[in-house]
C-alpha cells in the first residue's frame, strides 16, 4: 500500500481551501454555543443544545473538511476524474453552510419549516456531491485499499443523510418513526461508516507518505471496510425488529474493528523511519488514543447495562469521538495538506525558474504546536466537564479559541500562497515579450 | 566522464525529495545524471521533468525502492 501520486487532474486550489477554511468556523460556533448554554447543554445527549452542538461538529466542522479533502484526494491519489470540481464546490459548499445553519437553528428553537428546509438543503447538496464523487470513485483506475474504503464510506454517507432526513421529518411529527432507533443507526453509519472509513482510507495513503511509516498491512485494508459494512448492516436491522441484547455484541464487533485500526496505526507510527517531532504525528496519536478510549468505554457500555443507561457515558464517548478523534486527526491532516498543496500549486505556477518557499515556511511551526496544545487542553476540559458540569463554559471557550487559532493558522498558509503566487505572476509579466 | 548525484529521498517527508531534485537540476552538467531513490512513483516530478526537457528511467528494486535516473533530454 505504498502511495503513488498523480497531479495532472488536481482541482484548482480554491476547491479544497474553501471547505478547509470554513470547517474551523463551525468549531468556533460549537465552542461558543457550549460556553453560552453551559451545563444545560450536557444534561443529556437528547437536548436541543446537545443536538445542535453535535451537528455543528459533524455536519459543520467534519463534513466541510471531509468533503473538501475528498475533492482533492480522489484525483490526486486515485487518478479519479471529478466532473467540474469548481462548479461542484461552488454549489455544494454554500448549500451545506446554509443547510447546517438552518438545521442547527431548528434544534435550538422549535423544529419548524426552516429546520426541514435545512435538512432538505443538506440532502440535496450531498446527493449532488455523492453523484459526482461516487462516479469518480467507481471509475478510478487505481484499485487500492484506499479506494475500497472510500467507496464504502460514500455509501455510508448516503445512508447517514437519508436517515437524517427521515429523523428531521420525524421530529416535526410528519412520520411515525421510532426516533431513538433511527438515531442510533444514523449515528453509527455517520461516525463508524462515513467518518471512520474515510479516515482509514486517507490514512492508508498519507500516514506512510508523510509520517514515513511502513505501509498498512494488506489484511487491514480488506477487513475494515467489509467488516464495518457488515456490522453496520446488522446494526440497522434494529429498525425492523425490537431491540435485544444481541445488539450489544454487534456494537462490540464494530468497536473491536475500530480499535484494530487504531492499534495498527499506533504500531506503524512507532516504527516510523524518521524520528523527528511532528505536529501531525502528535495529532494522529491523540486521535488514535481517543479511539482506543472510545473502544474501552464502548465495551463498558456493551457489557454493563448500568453504564449504557448513563447519559454521562454517552456524552463522554461523543466528546472522545468528535473532538478527541476526528477534530484531532482532521487538524493534523490540514497542517500537512495545506503546506503541501501550497508547495505543489506554486511549483506548478513557477516551474523551474521560481522555486516555491520551503514547506516549513507555509505555516509557522510554533503556531501549529501552540494550537495543538490548546486543542488538547480543550479536549481535557471537555472530558472533565462531562463529569463536572460547572467547567462546561470554560471548556467551550477553550474549544472555540483552539478552532479560532486553527483558522488563523490556515489563513496564514493561504496568505503565503497568495503572496508567492502574485510574485510569480509579477515575474512572468516582467519577462513577457 | 559523466557525474552522478544520488538523492536518497526514502526517509524524507514530501515534498523534500522534490525540492532537492529541483535544486540539483539547476546545477546538473550536460552529461550529468541524478539518481533519486524513493518508496513511491513521484508523478508530480515526472510532469515537471516532462515540461522542462528532461528524460528519466525508473526501475523497482526488490525492497520496494523506486530508482529514478534523470538526465537532460
Amino acid at each position: 500500500m505504498h502511495p503513488n501520486m498523480s497531479f495532472e487532474q488536481a482541482p484548482p486550489i480554491s476547491v479544497p481551501y474553501r471547505f478547509f477554511l470554513t470547517a474551523p468556523l463551525f468549531g468556533i460556533a460549537a465552542g461558543l454555543l457550549l460556553a453560552l448554554t453551559g451545563a444545560d447543554a450536557l444534561g443529556s445527549r437528547w437536548t436541543g443544545e446537545a443536538l445542535a452542538l453535535t451537528h455543528l461538529m459533524v455536519a459543520g466542522f467534519m463534513l466541510q473538511a471531509m468533503c473538501g479533502a475528498l475533492l482533492q484526494f480522489i484525483p490526486v491519489a486515485a487518478g479519479g476524474n471529478i466532473w467540474r470540481p469548481s462548479l461542484v464546490a461552488g454549489v455544494v459548499h454554500p448549500a451545506l453552510i446554509v443547510g447546517v445553519v438552518l438545521l442547527v437553528s431548528g434544534f435550538l428553537a422549535v423544529p419548524g419549516s426552516a429546520f426541514v428546509a435545512g435538512a432538505g438543503l443538506i440532502v440535496a447538496a450531498l446527493s449532488g456531491y455523492v453523484a459526482v464523487v461516487g462516479f469518480a470513485l467507481f471509475r478510478a483506475p487505481v484499485q487500492s485499499a484506499t479506494i475500497v474504503a472510500l467507496r464504502v464510506a460514500v455509501l455510508a454517507l448516503v445512508v447517514t443523510y437519508g436517515l437524517g432526513f427521515t429523523l428531521a421529518q420525524g421530529l416535526r411529527g410528519s412520520y411515525g418513526v421510532s426516533l431513538i432507533e433511527v438515531t442510533h443507526v444514523h449515528a453509527a453509519w455517520g461516525l463508524g461508516g462515513w467518518s471512520l472509513l474515510l479516515l482509514s482510507g486517507v490514512s492508508y495513503y498519507v500516514v506512510p507518505m508523510f509520517q514515513l511509516t511502513p505501509p498498512y498491512p494488506v489484511w487491514l485494508g480488506r477487513l475494515l471496510p467489509w467488516g464495518l459494512l457488515a456490522v453496520l448492516l446488522v446494526w440497522a436491522t434494529q429498525l425492523l425488529r425490537p431491540a435485544s441484547e444481541a445488539y450489544s455484541w454487534v456494537l462490540l464487533a464494530g468497536l473491536l474493528l475500530a480499535g484494530t485500526f487504531a492499534a495498527v496505526t499506533l504500531r506503524l507510527q512507532a516504527r516510523r523511519r524518521r524520528r523527528v517531532p511532528d505536529v501531525t504525528l502528535t495529532f494522529f496519536r491523540g486521535g488514535m488514543a481517543s479511539l482506543l478510549a472510545i473502544v474501552a468505554a464502548g465495551i463498558a457500555v456493551a457489557l454493563a447495562p448500568t453504564f449504557a443507561g448513563s447519559q454521562r457515558g454517552a456524552l463522554l464517548i461523543g466528546m472522545l469521538a468528535l473532538v478527541g478523534l476526528f477534530v484531532s486527526v482532521i487538524t493534523g491532516m490540514l497542517y500537512k495538506i495545506v503546506p503541501f498543496l501550497n508547495w505543489l500549486h506554486l511549483q506548478r505556477l513557477g516551474g523551474l525558474t521560481v522555486l516555491p518557499p520551503n514547506m516549513k515556511q507555509m505555516i509557522p511551526e510554533r503556531a501549529m504546536v501552540g494550537q495543538m496544545r490548546l486543542h488538547f487542553a480543550a479536549l481535557a476540559a471537555l472530558l472533565v466537564a462531562v463529569a463536572w458540569p460547572p467547567l462546561t463554559s470554560v471548556a467551550g471557550l477553550l474549544f472555540a479559541a483552539s478552532c479560532a487559532w486553527l483558522e488563523w493558522n490556515l489563513l496564514s498558509g493561504v496568505r503565503v500562497y497568495l503572496d508567492f503566487r502574485d510574485r510569480i505572476r509579477a515575474a512572468d509579466a516582467c519577462h513577457a515579450p | 566522464m559523466s557525474s552522478q548525484r544520488v538523492i536518497d529521498g526514502r526517509d524524507m517527508q514530501p515534498p523534500e525529495p522534490l525540492e532537492l531534485t529541483l535544486a540539483a537540476l539547476d546545477t546538473l552538467p550536460p552529461d550529468g545524471e541524478i539518481v533519486l531513490l524513493l518508496y513511491c512513483q513521484p508523478h508530480p516530478l515526472y510532469q515537471i521533468l516532462r515540461r522542462n526537457g528532461y528524460a528519466w528511467t525508473e526501475s523497482m528494486q526488490a525492497d520496494g525502492t523506486t530508482e529514478i535516473h534523470i538526465r537532460k533530454a
